[in-house]
């Protein structure tokens, strides 16, 4: 059963000439589920969370939270999820402990339910032991479980984490990932951004690619990269004439696709163990000599290559 | 209700230890107040405008007599050498002529009675009369002009009628022919014994907005109400400007997202600048009376003035917020705003013994009246007499409020 619904969401800043962030975008959750977008930095992730959190007013489209309507029903809406923005959207000047009260009370809580909420948040972003320092003494890794703990706070149906892991040391980023890991377990729906493809296919039950507004593709992790064909990416590097030696292995038997990116060229290829020494053979004929290469097995970023003819940069 | 005072709460917090802007806020308007206060030597040195005078010459005349006395006093009063100080015009009651005093067309009302020819062409001694005059007590320099110049008038009246009543009685004494000189010698004495004001002709003043026990103002007292006010108003907007910084660190769209409607935000932001301000104002009134002796006035009137000043500080700062993109650009609007209004409104000159012109121009800010109303309550004039004085700025702050509340809604949608 969806617990997120969205139909053709779209965003316009500035109609009817201004950038067009969303177009069209539809999708829904399952309770449960960790659901992540994917894309590149500006593919319209953090606007349609936004729309999602009620921020943004939708200029086409609908979408439900839990049956209530973003556009008509937003208080329905904001008391069922919890948002995680991607900056840190916290008081500096305040204690951890001063920021889980006070966000604990803008939503609804009070007393000895309060107390006891902020209790179980610290114990569950492990600063029990800080709860007292400001937040402008704490490092990237704690202000980021900060962060995330406030959206804990009222125990929301769904909660929207729009990429929380930019930024912060690999350590604070396996203890947030696991976190996630186990909200869901818990059963709570996920809601996810990123554009560190890793994070996505390691998270996700299921994924939408973004680009540019829209919904490029949709779906777990298996059936995306099946649009690829289960294509190796090899990566190679010449010591000289790069977009001619990228021409002859376009001639090549088993290569798929090449393009150049930078100063290398990107193969597409079904089967990498075969064409591997042919590619070698083709450079020796041309006088080139290869001085790096590297394979890769289908993953989503070759599925927005694919799709895009653009590299997913992390 | 309980997350506008956790808005409140927080925002206060925050700015009690902010250290830059508490000198702000405390030390600049007391330091100012101080400099000026002692560059004045605590007392005059402003420049003295005319004074609006209203006359209602009631007098009915005397037997015999061609110019009435009344018309006498009105002669005087609109004669040369007075125009440079004294600015009059005519009513046709005393009713109209102290109305126009209420309504401030002008400071002082002088109302001849309907006796006051009769009394002085009369051939009773001891009949009397009195001119009223009827004055804002806050315009007190213009206030003894216009007291001594009629006072004047009635002091010669009363001699002359003291020299004829000598007159008479010599004539009256002896059947021989009277010596010219005797006569003349014989009404001098009359006249210089019996005459002045304190004889049949008096002046009955009048002060209804304060009473008759209108207090001394010190210039630091006026110096000191204007720099608070004026710094008021940068409380505010210190404090106020928080929802941009919050918008930019993110917090403020985070509020949005949690189950709390915009009005209670936009409501907790100026519950916490108002509360500020009133903090800001009850510590500088207290520093001004323990530091400087300044009587700010019967209490009612003091805490009805310091809790509107806070409103109008508030609804402004929430205003300039409402319509500026960022912090940097509030901060530079904003001081703009508040520098101007300062000059329009007289928190640099005091609004006492201000032109007509810049007093008319006053009535159209809301620290002009604001101003006004603190110099009432350090004269000594209580809340029923700042009825204007707190009905007009509060209209401001909520005028101010509303459309800010307004814009705010459209922003954040």
């Amino acid at each position: 059963m969806s617990i997120v619904e969205v139909k053709e969401l779209r965003k316009q800043y500035d109609p009817p000439k201004g950038v067009l962030a969303v177009d069209g975008v539809s999708f829904d959750i399952a309770e449960g589920e960790i659901f992540s977008l994917l894309g590149p930095n500006g593919a319209g992730k953090s606007t349609t969370i936004s729309m999602l959190s009620c921020l943004l007013r939708p200029t086409g489209g609908d979408a439900t939270v839990a049956g209530h309507s973003v556009v008509s029903n937003a208080q329905a809406v904001k008391e069922t999820i919890g948002v995680v923005p991607q900056d840190i959207a916290l008081y500096p000047d305040m204690s951890a402990r001063e920021n889980l009260v006070f966000w604990g009370r803008m939503y609804g809580l009070s007393g000895d339910t309060l107390k006891q909420r902020v209790d179980e948040v610290l114990e569950l972003i492990t600063l029990v032991d800080r709860q007292k320092d400001r937040i402008e003494k704490f490092s990237g890794g704690m202000k980021r479980r900060v962060n995330i703990g406030v959206a804990l706070l009222h125990k929301p149906r769904v909660l929207y984490l729009d990429e929380p892991t930019v930024g912060i040391d690999p350590q604070s980023r396996r203890s947030i990932l696991d976190g996630i890991l186990a909200l869901r377990d818990q059963g709570m729906t996920i809601l996810y951004t990123t554009h560190y493809m890793a994070e996505a296919q390691e998270l996700s039950d299921r994924i939408g690619i973004v680009d540019q507004g829209k919904m490029i593709a949709l779906g777990t992790h298996e059936e995306l990269v099946k649009i690829v064909g289960q294509a190796a990416r090899v990566t190679a590097r010449v010591d000289h004439s790069l977009e001619a030696m990228a021409e002859r292995w376009r001639e090549v038997a088993g290569v798929a696709q090449v393009t150049i990116e930078e100063d290398e060229a990107v193969l597409l290829t079904d089967d990498a163990n075969e064409v591997l020494p042919r590619l070698f053979e083709a450079a020796a004929a041309a006088g080139s000599r290869i001085t790096e290469i590297d394979v890769r097995e289908p993953n989503l970023e070759m599925v927005f290559l694919h799709l895009t003819g653009r590299a997913l940069r992390e | 209700m309980m997350k506008i005072l956790a808005i409140a709460w927080k925002d206060l917090r925050s700015t009690a230890r902010n250290v830059p802007a508490l000198v702000m806020m405390l030390a600049a308007p007391l330091a100012l107040a101080a400099l000026l206060g002692f560059a004045f030597g605590g007392g005059g040195g402003f420049d003295i405008a005319a004074t609006k005078v209203v006359v209602a010459n009631l007098d009915g005349g005397g037997a015999g007599a061609g110019q009435t006395a009344g018309a006498a006093i009105q002669t005087v009063l609109t004669g040369e050498g007075l125009e440079d100080v004294l600015e009059t015009s005519t009513r046709s009651s005393a009713a109209a002529a102290r109305q126009a005093v209420d309504d401030g067309e002008a400071a002082v009302a002088v109302i001849v009675p309907e006796d006051f020819s009769a009394v002085v062409y009369g051939g009773d001694p001891a009949a009397r009369s009195q001119v009223e005059i009827y004055e804002n007590p806050t315009r007190e320099i213009g206030g003894s002009i216009v007291e001594g110049v009629v006072g004047q008038v009635l002091a010669d009246i009363n001699g002359a009628r003291a020299a004829a009543a000598g007159a008479v009685a010599l004539a009256a004494a002896g059947s021989d022919p009277i010596d010219p000189r005797v006569l003349a010698a014989r009404a001098a004495e009359q006249f210089s014994h019996d005459g002045g004001v304190s004889a049949g002709l008096q002046i009955g003043q009048r002060a209804p907005r304060v009473g008759a026990t209108e207090e001394e103002v010190s210039v630091t007292g006026l110096i000191l109400a204007g720099m608070m006010v004026f710094f008021m108003f940068f409380g505010a907007a210190n404090v106020a400007r928080t929802i941009l910084t919050e918008d930019r660190d993110g917090t403020l769209p985070r509020l949005f997202t949690t189950p709390t409607r915009h009005g209670t935000i936009i409501g907790g932001k100026f519950v916490s600048t108002f509360l500020t301000v009133l903090a800001q104002a009850i510590v500088l009134l207290v520093a001004g009376r323990l530091i400087f002796g300044i009587q700010w006035g019967p209490l009612d009137a003091v805490v009805l003035l310091t809790v509107v000043t806070a409103g109008v500080a508030g609804g402004l700062a929430l205003l300039v917020i409402a319509f500026t993109r960022n912090a940097a650009q509030a901060g530079a609007i904003g001081a703009g705003v508040y520098l101007v209004l300062a000059l329009l409104g007289g928190n640099f000159t005091g609004t006492a013994q201000t032109g007509t012109t810049y007093a008319f121009i006053q009535r159209f800010t809301p620290n002009g009246w604001l101003l006004h109303g603190w110099d009432t309550a350090m004269r000594g004039g209580g809340a029923a007499d700042l009825r204007w004085q707190l009905l007009v700025p509060l209209g401001f702050a909520v005028a101010f409020f509303f459309f800010a509340v307004l814009r705010m809604r459209r922003r954040f949608a």
